[in-house]
């Protein structure tokens, strides 16, 4: 990657993180999250609570990412946005709920300005910018098939402005701005995602690792060619709902994993995996 | 579509041949918009200014713009639009009255991202009760916005300072969104000859690689970048940090001036600069204004005009200086506000001689009849005072 | 116009601070950017060649002379840059007792900087204060962040500000150079073999 090599006799000088990131990072080579451990990550040190369940789905998605050298991600404000400035791969934070309107210019323009090439723009944002103040962008972007991945950090509540309800809260559930419990139902957007032109749609939780990061890389190249896709990722939070870090990942597993894809991506997949397969390649 | 080649912005303005059409204001935009090599156009409907961004749409369709889509509303507009320019490309959208209050959100992010968008906004009333009808309102609020913002007076303006717009906001220490406003309907819809640089000529390309910040493309270093970096900690550091970015906002539109000069001649333009008394006025009220004092004149009133076509950065110098010789400084507008009242009222040394009015709003015309007859009400006013 | 109420209205030097608790930018002052082959000595435009030994003179005279090279310079991203990256550190060797302390990134620095090994545009005069620099010349660094750096070194060190800019030239520093690519830097150093040579016939 050319934006990553170091100008001749600038090597030593380097901090310690990006001596690491020239020499071990993942771009272009095929890694996943079986892989954590063995390479330098795109994340550095974060600011997030103990027993996050963003941190964790940030850090897999990360580790998954299909062509980290060519891949732009869009986020919004929330609790993933102040982990965003120390990720190794451009970044965009614009305003609150305009993550998919945002990536929708961006794509088009890279396509524009980089015809031959693909530049992968995924979009990064918790449940309250998706699913409330950001719905309409993230629907219109499924309506227009924009080549765009949706990955929604559910952690069921608006985390990083002190703990509100959202629209992805469960029924009853008392938190702020909930102080009788919550009136309606989680909203159902892995539903509403099908019906509004997404050609894969997953619902998963860090608690599944390899899972989460086969579903975020199927996502990723399904958006490629064939249409929107959709990832959620129930995250829970330990600070607002007042759990024990140590139980997060016990608690992420209540939900439940699904799949769906269009005729068309599962055709696409299976033969790209498959090809995959015959040259022993990673997963 | 037309063989095209790429001319300098300065043979363009000043020395391309100029062919003579009859055109309304929104049919000039999409003139502009074809010349300025635009790369990407979004575009969402409100009247005004919506004809304007369907004949856009049609040389899209043609093939001289490269890519083109309706939003879901202003807001996301806005939003793709700064993707867009984030992406390294050349974009272009309009808006009106409630539009513009509707992405109000986007404009001052525009600015502190740096983003070299330019935007024409068809001005117009806002609710409620809803009007439709002319009323720039909105310019008074984008003022403080961080865009540059450049006012047109007719059709000629309109397509000359979008040209203009898109040379100044993309020179590399500039590097700042332009808002090109036009009052609506006045403008948008009346048909005037307007002189058009020839069809087949086109500005050079935008050019990301000279941009003050980073273009989101992973072929940009440093590859560890968030746009815009968050400076949110609760220390001076994080505060002085955001101050200074505000300030260096500011900055890139103090060295626009360079530019407005060397492209659009000068900020303001000057009609009998010694007389006695001076309107002071942009966009449609210049143009009335214009009428009144030839009227004035006429009758042997000393009376000249000021027409301020560049809002952002104000013309604090040149107004000034011009503001020092008059007796009496009249400012019409089509707002309720008087939000250039307010501007050169705070600026000028003796402001007592400054009268901000009379104001038209709400979609009401402002015929120069009534320019003529408030200002001779005025000067009797003063007499028997 | 400034922010603040301390300044006089005309005549703005941008000379080493500590200037105040929030420093104008230079721009607002009514300094003015250099036309091609002019550069800016504290806010004044002069030729080209005079900025050239000012520079030379100014880091032959430091005490603790620093490059703080950016990511434009830093990483090999085109051959203009690895060309221009030589031509500095060919300057570098020029200049007795000068180190380089990069700026690999623009985000502020979490959880916090070492400022003994980066400089950040958020928060240089830590790195300046740490390290006791009193001439530093940024270069290779996107204006914007380059701006926001200089003004930010202004108002709170003492430290002499030198920029040598591919573009159009940084009023918030103390001297300016505008559209230096490697053959610039490279007559830079010419410059600066000079000036050492007259120093040392003197």
């Amino acid at each position: 990657m050319e934006a990553l090599k170091v100008s001749p006799g600038f090597e030593k000088i380097l901090p310690q993180e990006y001596q690491e990131l020239v020499e071990d990072g993942p771009y272009g080579r095929g890694l996943a999250v079986k892989d954590l451990g063995t390479f330098k990550e795109v994340i550095e040190e974060h600011p997030l609570c103990a027993g996050c369940g963003l941190g964790l789905a940030i850090r897999l998605i990360l580790a998954s990412l299909p062509d980290p050298g060519n891949t732009i991600i869009v986020g919004t404000t929330g609790c993933n946005s102040i982990v965003m400035p120390q990720v190794a791969i451009h970044n965009i934070h614009a305003l609150f709920g305009n993550q998919s309107s945002v990536a929708s210019g961006l794509k088009r323009a890279l396509r524009l300005r980089y015809p031959d090439k693909t530049k992968d723009v995924v979009v990064i944002a918790g449940d309250g910018g998706v699913a409330d103040i950001g719905l309409a962008p993230t629907m219109h972007s499924w309506f227009r098939r924009e080549n765009i991945t949706t990955i929604m950090l559910d952690n069921e509540g608006y985390s990083n402005t002190g703990g509100q309800e959202s629209g992805m809260t469960r029924q009853g559930v008392v938190v702020n701005m909930a102080p009788v419990g919550k009136k309606f139902p989680k909203i159902p957007l892995h539903e509403i995602a099908k019906a509004a032109g997404c050609a894969y749609v997953a619902t998963v939780t860090p608690a599944r690792a390899r899972r989460l990061g086969q579903m975020a890389k199927r996502a990723i190249l399904i958006a490629r060619d064939i249409g929107p896709t959709y990832v959620q990722i129930f995250c829970p939070c330990s600070t607002n709902y007042k759990f024990p870090p140590s139980e997060t990942l016990k608690r992420a597993k209540e939900t439940e994993i699904t799949e769906y894809m269009s005729p068309e991506a599962q055709e696409f997949i299976e033969k790209i995996e498959k090809e995959s397969q015959s040259r022993g390649g990673k997963e | 579509m037309l063989e095209r080649k790429v001319v300098s912005p300065e043979y363009m303005f000043f020395e391309a041949p100029r062919e003579k059409k009859y055109l309304i204001g929104n049919e000039a935009v999409a003139e502009a918009v074809k010349r300025a090599n635009v790369d990407m156009v979004i575009s969402y409907p409100i009247t005004p200014q919506s004809e304007a961004t369907h004949i856009v749409g049609d040389i899209y369709a043609q093939g001289y713009v490269k890519d083109y889509y309706r939003g879901e509303d202003e807001f996301n507009v806005m939003s793709a639009m700064a993707g867009a320019a984030m992406g390294g490309v050349r974009a272009f959208t309009a808006t009106s009255g409630p539009g513009t209050l509707r992405a109000f959100e986007m404009f001052p992010c525009w600015a502190g991202e740096r983003l070299p968008i330019v935007c024409a906004f068809m001005t117009r009333g806002v609710n409620s009760p809803l009007t439709i009808q002319p009323d720039n309102i909105e310019i008074g609020w984008l003022a403080d916005t961080g865009m540059l913002i450049f006012h047109a007076e007719d059709p000629q303006d309109f397509f000359d300072m979008i040209l203009q717009a898109y040379v100044i906001a993309e020179q590399p220490d500039v590097h700042l969104p332009v808002g090109v406003c036009a009052d609506g309907f006045f403008v948008t819809h009346t048909r005037e000859i307007v002189e058009l640089t020839p069809e087949d000529e086109m500005l050079p390309p935008y050019d990301p690689s000279v941009s003050p910040v980073v273009t989101m493309d992973m072929e940009t270093v440093p590859v560890r970048h968030m746009k815009d970096p968050f400076v949110m900690k609760s220390n001076y550091i994080s505060y002085n940090t955001h101050a200074s970015w505000q300030q260096e906002v500011r900055a890139a539109a103090e060295r626009a001036r360079k530019y407005i000069t060397r492209y659009m001649g000068s900020p303001v333009e000057v009609v009998h600069p010694g007389a006695e008394i001076l309107f002071m006025a942009s966009g449609t009220a210049a143009a009335q204004a214009r009428v009144a004092m030839e009227r004035m004149r006429a009758e042997g009133i000393d009376i000249g005009l000021v027409k301020i076509k560049v809002i952002r950065p104000f013309p604090e110098k040149e107004i000034t200086e011009l503001a020092e010789v008059p007796r009496i400084i009249i400012i019409p507008e089509h707002n309720i506000t008087g939000w250039l009242a307010r501007d050169i009222k705070s600026r000028v040394n003796n402001n007592a001689k400054i009268y901000g009015g009379p104001r038209v709003f709400g979609g009401m015309t402002m015929p120069p009849e009534m320019l003529v007859e408030e200002t001779k009400k005025l000067l009797l006013n003063l007499v028997t005072a | 116009m400034s922010t603040l109420l301390g300044f006089p209205k005309n005549g703005y030097k941008v000379v080493p601070g500590p200037e105040t608790y929030l420093s104008p930018s230079a721009a607002a002052m009514g300094v003015v950017l250099p036309n091609e082959g002019e550069a800016l000595i504290e806010g004044d435009i002069v030729p080209e060649e005079v900025a050239y030994e000012e520079i030379a003179n100014r880091l032959l005279s430091a005490r603790n002379p620093t490059l703080f090279p950016g990511p434009l310079v830093l990483w090999a991203w085109s051959e203009k840059a690895v060309a221009k990256a030589r031509a500095l550190l060919e300057m570098v060797g020029e200049v007795p007792g000068m180190k380089i302390i990069p700026m690999p990134d623009y985000r502020p620095k979490y959880p916090m900087i070492n400022p003994k090994v980066e400089i950040n545009p958020n928060h240089p005069n830590l790195t300046i204060w740490h390290n006791n620099i009193d001439v530093c010349v940024f270069v290779g660094v996107h204006c914007h962040f380059a701006n926001l750096a200089l003004k930010i070194i202004r108002a709170g060190t003492d430290c002499y500000t030198i920029a040598l800019c591919g573009q159009r030239g940084h009023e918030d520093a103390m001297i300016t150079l505008r559209d230096v690519h490697a053959e610039e830097v490279m007559d830079l150093t010419d410059t600066i073999r000079k000036v050492k040579m007259e120093r040392l016939s003197c």
